[in-house]
């Protein structure tokens, strides 16, 4: 399994290294944005640029599992792996594995220096360490949805309806996340949609040609 | 414990609505070397497909070491080598780098069998597989099937695109390879010599059907291709059962008859022909009458 998973990671370093540059960069702007913090005057320019950071994230993310789909496909790699004493659904689950962490490097610095930065500006009280947990597991399942709507798209790269729907069901989770909050709602949705997500990919995978 | 390496039962795959595989039924005992012959787009490679478990079967079952193919256990998959037809290989890999990938997901490996493979092909380890030759990448192919000791090995058309020579080098290899350690092996090819020097089964695949299934010697032995002049004009029908392929040409007729035994003999002479000779066969011979669009279908069990 570590081999699968050592692979999926040397196959898309470049995902890897551009998750651990974008969360440096956001983790720069969050840190400017609190200490330039005026409510009068607010930081315009940074609010901005983590937003569009988080938009390059969000497709990026979702980019990583078409490519490791498509690449899959297109290189048969599975097909030759698959004469190896290696099942299918070890193959999809090391490739998941490796797009959890490239996530995970992502988020992980972020919720640190955002617990870092509450400790430092906010009174120690619970709701705010709770805050940052919620705000975390929803940031983690909105990227992992992104993720999820990739793998699809890439393994149906051929057919235009699953590839635009996967764009379109991108389009959808964003605004619903602004317009709901991260709160428990909307974990319960992403989650929700990522298991049916993650059913259909395997059950996709495992019963295909390769 | 079952001695069939292999076992296909009834074996049906359509693609698109065109049946490729109607009902195929054959079994490989354990340490045989099974030739599974068939012109391009026979079918060949979709069996073997289905028997790794890469394609799903439309009907039918088929099972590798008592295991079923459509969920093939990793221990039962590590001891299945196996060379694709066209190599499939991670092509934008290098030759190190997929060494000790499949090293790492192999359940045993054989270094000094692997080693003396890759001395003895000369495989550069710091190029990609894309920028290998064809033939490079067979042998490359090859040692990476033959260093988990299989017990049972898969060749899929593995000469296909080699030279006249490096297709020897690497049957003679394989041959080596295969003699001293005794495995059971499917081997795969349109090219006859190369499945009559190594095969000691043959199965020959016509419009999707198994129409020939034994030993290669019983092969040559019962199929027999006659050229009976008859005194005036050859009979249209000479009531023989298993007629493979008939052609009359006034009084000459050349007929193709599987399973000839003496019984055969007697209902010819019934005919009273002038003369009766045999014309040898070869194995190409064989195939060819076989794979005759007009053939009959053909049970050599």
């Amino acid at each position: 399994m570590f081999a699968l998973i050592k692979r999926e990671i040397q196959d898309h370093l470049v995902y890897f290294i551009a998750a651990a540059v974008f969360s440096a960069l956001l983790v720069l702007v969050l840190v400017e944005a609190v200490f330039k913090y005026d409510s009068r005057n607010p930081p315009v320019i940074s609010i901005s640029l983590g937003v569009a950071f988080a938009a390059i994230v969000t497709l990026g993310i979702c980019g990583m599992g078409a490519s490791q789909m498509y690449l899959d496909k297109s290189r048969r790699i599975s097909a030759f792996l698959s004469t190896l004493p290696v099942s299918r659904s070890r193959i999809l689950l090391a490739r998941i594995t490796a797009g959890i962490l490239a996530i995970l490097i992502l988020l992980v610095p972020l919720a640190i220096t955002a617990i870092f930065l509450l400790r430092l500006f906010t009174p120690p009280i619970p709701l705010y360490s709770g805050m940052v947990w919620e705000i975390f597991t929803a940031t983690f399942l909105l990227a992992l949805a992104c993720y999820c709507i990739g793998l699809q798209t890439g393994w149906n790269s051929s057919a235009i309806t699953p590839s635009l729907g996967g764009l379109g069901l991108t389009c959808i989770f964003v605004p619903l996340v602004v317009v709901k909050g991260l709160g428990p709602e909307i974990m319960v949705i992403l989650a929700s949609f990522i298991a049916a997500s993650l059913f259909r990919t395997w059950h996709n995978f495992s019963s295909t040609s390769l | 414990m079952n001695e069939n390496v292999i076992q296909v039962e009834n074996l049906v795959k359509y693609y698109d609505g065109r049946c490729v595989l109607d009902g195929i039924d054959f079994a490989v005992p354990r340490g045989c070397i099974y030739g599974l012959l068939g012109r391009n787009g026979a079918g060949k490679t979709t069996i073997i497909r289905i028997l790794l478990g890469l394609e799903p079967p439309t009907r039918g079952r088929t099972t590798l070491l008592e295991a079923d193919s459509t969920s093939l256990p990793a221990k039962i998959r590590g001891r299945i080598g196996c060379v694709a037809e066209g190599h499939n290989l991670i092509q934008s890999y290098k030759v190190s780098r997929l060494i000790r990938l499949c090293k790492d997901l192999s359940l045993q490996w054989n270094d000094e069998l692997f080693n003396r493979l890759i001395e003895t092909f000369r495989l550069p380890a710091d190029r990609r597989v894309r920028e290998l030759s064809i033939g490079m990448r067979a042998q490359l192919n090859l040692s990476l099937a033959m260093a988990i000791d299989p017990e049972l090995l898969i060749l899929d058309d593995p000469t296909l695109g080699l030279d006249t020579v490096a297709r020897r080098q690497f049957l003679e290899l394989a041959i080596d390879i295969i003699q001293k350690q005794g495995r059971t092996i499917l081997f795969c090819s349109h090219i006859l010599s190369d499945v009559e020097r190594i095969a000691d089964r043959i199965g020959i695949l016509a419009a999707g059907k198994l129409v020939v299934d034994c030993p290669l010697e019983q092969l040559k032995e019962r199929v027999r291709k006659l050229r009976v002049i008859f005194p005036e004009a050859a009979p249209a029908n000479l009531y023989l059962t298993e007629i493979v392929n008939q052609q009359i040409e006034g009084r000459e007729m050349v007929i193709t008859v599987a399973n000839w035994n003496s019984q055969k003999q007697a209902i010819l002479e019934t005919f009273k022909p002038s003369s009766c000779t045999e014309i040898p066969m070869s194995l190409e011979d064989i195939f060819i009458e076989c794979t005759r669009p007009s053939a009959e279908p053909l049970e050599v069990a």
